[in-house]
C-alpha cells in the first residue's frame, strides 16, 4: 500500500526537480512578471480605450499600489523584523496629514507634502518604537494599538492642522501650475510602489535586513554576533515607517482628502489581510496579496455591504488551507521550491584559509578575557559565587564541573547576559561594556548551549549574519547598492564560503538551516560564530550529541583556532573531549572554582575527585 | 465636573471591567488575546434591542435568550479562533484569526442592523433615585452591582471548584495539563463559552445607557484591553479595577475637558502604563509569544 503510494509522489516529484521544468518555470515566471508590468504600464491607455469609466478604473489600480506600498511597509515590520505593529493605519493617516497640510493649509507643492509624510512616519515611528524597547512581543504589538489610537485622536482634536473629524479636503497635486491629471499621477504611484518593493528587497538581503532578522529569531544570538538589537529594530521600524508615510501622502493626493477614520483599526485590517493572504515574510506577497484583494472587492462591488463579510471569512479560510500565503505555500510547494545544490562528499581542505580569523598583536602576558571575583545571586541560589577566571590568549581553556555547577551563568556574566552583582569584567586588559553586543563588538564571541541557529535562512545566509559587525555600508548604501556595498557583499560572500569548505559544510551553503542534522547544525554555529572574527571564542557544551566524526572536525577547529591566537572556551561534559584538548581547565562546583590548572593535575586532584564521585573515603567505606 | 460624572464613570467601568474579565478568561488558558470579544457584547445590546425594544417582550426573555446566544457564539468563536489558530503555526496567527472574526461578527451586525444607529432598549428599570444630591439611575446601579457579582462569583470559581483549578492549571502550562489528565480542549471551550456570557450580559446591561452602534465592537474590546493591562491580565479583582480606572478616567476627563479627550486619556494611559510597567499595575507579566 505504502509503495504503490509512494512511487507516483517520486516520479513527480523527479519531474519538479530536473533542470527542463526549473528552466520552463523560470520563463514562465519571468514572462508573467513581464506581462503584468507591461498590462500595469499600459493601463490608462487600455482602460481609455476599453472603457467609458477609464478613471474608475485607473482608480482601483492606484488605491491598490497605495494600500500595496503599506503593505509592504507592514511585511518588512512584522514578516521580517519580527515586530508586531497595529499602528500602520495610523502612519497612514500621519503621513496623510503631513502632505494634505503642506499641500491645502501652507500651500506647499505636493512633492514637498510627500517629503513631509515620510519625514513625518519615520518620526512618529521612531518614537513609538524608543518608548518600547523593554517590551516584548505582544506588549509592543498593543503599545503600536494604543499609539495608533492616540495619532486618531489626536487627528481629531488638533482641528488647526487636521481639520478635525470633517479632515481636509481638496489635496491635490499639481505639474506647474496646472492640475496632475489622474493618468500622470498614476504613474506616480506606480513609481513609488516600485521604489517601495526596491527598498524592501535591498534591505531585506543586505547585512540590515539580516541583522533585523537575526533579532526577529533571537535578540540574544543577534547580542552575540554584535548586532545591537534596539538599533537594528529602531532602523527597521523608521523605514517602515518611512514607507508607511509615503503611502499616506499618496493615499491623500490619489482620493484628494484624509480624514481621522482612515487610520481607523478597521481599516486597517485590510492590509493584515493582504499580507497574510500574498505570504508573510516574502517579497512579493504583499503585492499579490493586495492585488488579490482589489480584484476581489472589484468582482462583488454590486454586493458590496458584504465585502467585509467575505474579507473576514476568506482570511480565516486561507489560514487554514494555506498558512503561509500565496507566496509562502508555493514556495513550500513540491512545483515551487527552488533547487538545491546536493549534498557532496565534501574532503576538508589541509590549508587554513586565510578567512580564520588571526590574533598576534596580542600581549602574550594579559589574558584575552579575565572575570575578577564574579558573584551572581538568583535569589538565595549562589550560581556564581566569587569566582576569578583567566583565559589567555592562544590557548583551549576548559570549563567543567558537575550539572548545575554555574558554568553556563559563569559564562553569561562573562559575555554580560547577566547583570552580575559584584566582580569585574576583563577583556585584553579593558573594563568589558556592559551590553553583550558591545562584549562581542569587542572581539569576545559565543555559542550558546541550545543550538540558535536562525532556521528559517540559508547555511550561507547563518554565516553572513555572523559578519555583520565588519559591514561598514549604511542602510542607504544597501538600498542603491552603492559600490561600497556591492565590494563588501561579494568579498563577504566568497569568505563566508571558504569558511564553511574549511568545515565541510560548502556543498549545503544554499540549504535551509533547519535542514541540517544536529551535528552539522553545531558545526555551523560554531562557524557563523568564527565569521564575526573573535579573539576570544566560547564554546558552551559544542560536543553533545555530536558523532565522533564530528567531534574530530570540531577538535580541529579549535586547535586551528588555538594555532592562530585565539583564546577558545570550551565548557564541556564529554571528559575525554575536554582533556585531549585543552591547555588549561578551571573546575566549577557550587559556583566556586575548586581547581585550576593543566589536564592532568585537574584529573588527579582529590577535590574533582570529590566533587564528580562524592568524598572519596566514603566510596572507600562503601566498598 | 459633576458628581453624575463619577457614577457614569463607574457604571462604564463595571462594563469595561466585565470585557476585561472576559478577555483574560480567554487568555489564561490560550494566551490569545480576543479581539473579537467586544462583538459579543454587541450581541447583548443587539438581542436586548430586538427583544426589549422591537418585540416587547421583556427583560426576563431577552436575559434567557442573551446567555443562550452568547454561549452558542462563544463556542462558535472558538472554532473559529482555535482551528485557524492550530493549522496556521505562524505567530502572528492569533491576532490574524480573532481580527478576522472580529471583522466576520462586525459585518453581521452592521447587515442587520444598518439602519440603527445606537442598539437601545428601555432600561430594565426606569428611572433613578438621589443620594446626597446625586441622581443615580437604577440601571446604572443594577450594571455596578452586576459587575461586582460576576467578579466575586468568578473568583469563587477559579478558587474553589475542580473545574477553576483546572483553568488556573492550564493557565500556568497547558503541555503539563495534558499530560495531567485536565482535558485542555474543553477547558479552552468552556472559556470562551464563559467569556462570551459574561461580555452579552454586560452589553445587555450597558445598552440601554451607552451608545452602542452595530460596529463599535472593537472599541469596547480595546477599552477592555486596556483595563485588563492597567489591572493586570489574570485576576478578576485586577480586572475590576482597571476597568474602574479606565471608566473613571474616560468620563471624568470627558466631563471635565469634553468632546472625545476621554478616549485620549484613555489611550495615553494605556501606552504609559505599558511603557513603565510591562506587567500591568498589579499583575504578573503576560508571558505569552
Amino acid at each position: 500500500m505504502a509503495t504503490a503510494e509512494s512511487a507516483p509522489a517520486e516520479r513527480a516529484g523527479s519531474m519538479f526537480d530536473t533542470e527542463l521544468y526549473h528552466r520552463v518555470r523560470t520563463v514562465a515566471m519571468g514572462t508573467l512578471v513581464v506581462i503584468s508590468i507591461a498590462v500595469l504600464l499600459m493601463w490608462p491607455a487600455i482602460t481609455d480605450y476599453y472603457s467609458y469609466n477609464a478613471s474608475y478604473y485607473n482608480g482601483i489600480v492606484a488605491s491598490a499600489a497605495i494600500s500595496a506600498i503599506l503593505t509592504i511597509s507592514l511585511n518588512l515590520s512584522m514578516g521580517y523584523g519580527g515586530m508586531l505593529s497595529m499602528l500602520h493605519s495610523g502612519l497612514q493617516l500621519a503621513g496623510g496629514y503631513a502632505t494634505a497640510y503642506v499641500v491645502v493649509k501652507a500651500s506647499g507643492s505636493w512633492l514637498l507634502g510627500v517629503v513631509a509624510s515620510v519625514g513625518v512616519g519615520v518620526l512618529v515611528a521612531a518614537l513609538v518604537l524608543l518608548v518600547s524597547l523593554r517590551a516584548t512581543y505582544l506588549y509592543f504589538g498593543m503599545i503600536t494599538l494604543a499609539a495608533n489610537l492616540i495619532v486618531i485622536e489626536i487627528g481629531r482634536e488638533w482641528e488647526s492642522v487636521t481639520g478635525g473629524i470633517v479632515g481636509l479636503s481638496g489635496v491635490a497635486p499639481k505639474l506647474g501650475d496646472e492640475p496632475m491629471s489622474k493618468q500622470v499621477f498614476y504613474y506616480v504611484v506606480l513609481g513609488a510602489l516600485v521604489l517601495a518593493y526596491i527598498v524592501q528587497r535591498n534591505i531585506v538581503r543586505s547585512g540590515v535586513g539580516r541583522a533585523a532578522m537575526a533579532v526577529r529569531e533571537s535578540s540574544d544570538t543577534a547580542s552575540a554576533m554584535g548586532i545591537s538589537p534596539a538599533r537594528a529594530k529602531l532602523l527597521l521600524f523608521s523605514i517602515c515607517g518611512g514607507i508607511a508615510g509615503l503611502s499616506g501622502a499618496l493615499y491623500a493626493l490619489q482620493l484628494g482628502f484624509i480624514n481621522p477614520d482612515v487610520g481607523l483599526l478597521d481599516n486597517g485590517i485590510i492590509f493584515f489581510v493582504g499580507l497574510f493572504l500574498g505570504g508573510i515574510s516574502t517579497l512579493v506577497g504583499p503585492v499579490i496579496g493586495v492585488g488579490f484583494i482589489a480584484v476581489l472587492v472589484e468582482l462583488i462591488k454590486d454586493q458590496a455591504r458584504y465585502t467585509t463579510l467575505v474579507l473576514g471569512v476568506l482570511l480565516l479560510l486561507a489560514m487554514m488551507v494555506i498558512p503561509r500565503g500565496v507566496v509562502g505555500t508555493w514556495k513550500a510547494s513540491r512545483a515551487g521550491r527552488d533547487r538545491v545544490s546536493d549534498p557532496g562528499d565534501e574532503t576538508l581542505p589541509e590549508e587554513v584559509p586565510d578567512v580564520v580569523p588571526e590574533v598576534r598583536d596580542a600581549d602574550p602576558g594579559v589574558p584575552a578575557l579575565e572575570g575578577i571575583g564574579l558573584v551572581k545571586h538568583f535569589g538565595g541560589v549562589h550560581a556564581v559565587d566569587g569566582v576569578d577566571i583567566k583565559i589567555m590568549p592562544g590557548t583551549v581553556h576548559g570549563i567543567i564541573g558537575p550539572n548545575g555547577s554555574g558554568k553556563s551563568t559563569l559564562v553569561s556574566c562573562l559575555t554580560r547576559y547577566h547583570r552580575i552583582d559584584s566582580g569585574k569584567v576583563m577583556i585584553f586588559g579593558e573594563e568589558a561594556a556592559q551590553a553583550p553586543h558591545r562584549v562581542a563588538a569587542a572581539g569576545v564571541t559565543r555559542v550558546f548551549q541550545v543550538p540558535h541557529l536562525f532556521e528559517r535562512v540559508s547555511v550561507l545566509d547563518n554565516v553572513l549574519t555572523g559578519m555583520r559587525m565588519q559591514e561598514t555600508y549604511t542602510w542607504l548604501g544597501a538600498t542603491l547598492r552603492s559600490p561600497a556595498y556591492r565590494r563588501q557583499d561579494r568579498a563577504e560572500r566568497a569568505e563566508a564560503l571558504e569558511l564553511l569548505a574549511f568545515a565541510g559544510l560548502a556543498s549545503r551553503a544554499d540549504w535551509l538551516a533547519s535542514s541540517l542534522s544536529h551535528g552539522q547544525k553545531r558545526l555551523l554555529e560554531v562557524v557563523r560564530a568564527v565569521a564575526t572574527r573573535p579573539k576570544v571564542l566560547i564554546l558552551d557544551e559544542p560536543a553533545t550529541g555530536l558523532t565522533s566524526d564530528e567531534l574530530d572536525a570540531l577538535a580541529r577547529l579549535c586547535r586551528t583556532l588555538r594555532e592562530r591566537g585565539l583564546a577558545v572556551v570550551l565548557i564541556e561534559h564529554n571528559v575525554d573531549f575536554v582533556m585531549g584538548l585543552c591547555d588549561e581547565i578551571t573546575v566549577v562546583e557550587s559556583g566556586k572554582v575548586i581547581e585550576r590548572g593543566d589536564p592532568e593535575r585537574v584529573q588527579n586532584s582529590p577535590a574533582v575527585l570529590e566533587a564528580y564521585l562524592g568524598h572519596p573515603e566514603l566510596i572507600e567505606e562503601t566498598a | 465636573m459633576s458628581p453624575e460624572a463619577i457614577i457614569d464613570g463607574l457604571f462604564a467601568g463595571s462594563v469595561y471591567a466585565l470585557v476585561a474579565l472576559a478577555l483574560a478568561i480567554v487568555f489564561q488558558p490560550t494566551r490569545i488575546m480576543n479581539f473579537a470579544q467586544g462583538e459579543v457584547l454587541i450581541l447583548g445590546a443587539a438581542v436586548a434591542y430586538q427583544i426589549v425594544a422591537l418585540e416587547k417582550m421583556g427583560w426576563a426573555v431577552a436575559l434567557v435568550v442573551t446567555i443562550v446566544a452568547a454561549a452558542l457564539m462563544g463556542v462558535l468563536m472558538e472554532r473559529m479562533i482555535m482551528l485557524p489558530v492550530r493549522l496556521s503555526g505562524s505567530r502572528y496567527a492569533w491576532i490574524i484569526a480573532t481580527l478576522a472574526a472580529a471583522l466576520i461578527f462586525q459585518s453581521l451586525f452592521n447587515l442587520g442592523y444598518f439602519d440603527v444607529d445606537a442598539l437601545r432598549p428601555d432600561p430594565v428599570i426606569a428611572g433613578g433615585f438621589e443620594i446626597a444630591g446625586v441622581s443615580v439611575e437604577w440601571q446604572e446601579l443594577l450594571a455596578i452591582v452586576v459587575a461586582l457579582a460576576v467578579m466575586a462569583g468568578y473568583d469563587l470559581f477559579l478558587r474553589r471548584s475542580v473545574y477553576g483549578r483546572a483553568i488556573r492549571a492550564t493557565a500556568h502550562s497547558s503541555d503539563t495539563s495534558v499530560l495531567m489528565g485536565i482535558p485542555v480542549q474543553r477547558i479552552v471551550v468552556i472559556s470562551f463559552v464563559i467569556a462570551a456570557v459574561i461580555t452579552a450580559v454586560a452589553g445587555l446591561l450597558a445598552a440601554p445607557v451607552i451608545f452602542i452602534a452595530p460596529a463599535t465592537g472593537l472599541i469596547f474590546t480595546i477599552k477592555g484591553f486596556t483595563a485588563a493591562v492597567i489591572g493586570g491580565v489574570g485576576s478578576p479583582r485586577g480586572a475590576l479595577i482597571g476597568g474602574m480606572i479606565v471608566g473613571l478616567l474616560d468620563t471624568v476627563v470627558r466631563s471635565v475637558v469634553g468632546g472625545t479627550v476621554g478616549n485620549f486619556a484613555v489611550f495615553a494611559a494605556l501606552a504609559v502604563i505599558l511603557i513603565v510597567f510591562p506587567s500591568g499595575l498589579f499583575g504578573k507579566p503576560m508571558e505569552a509569544h
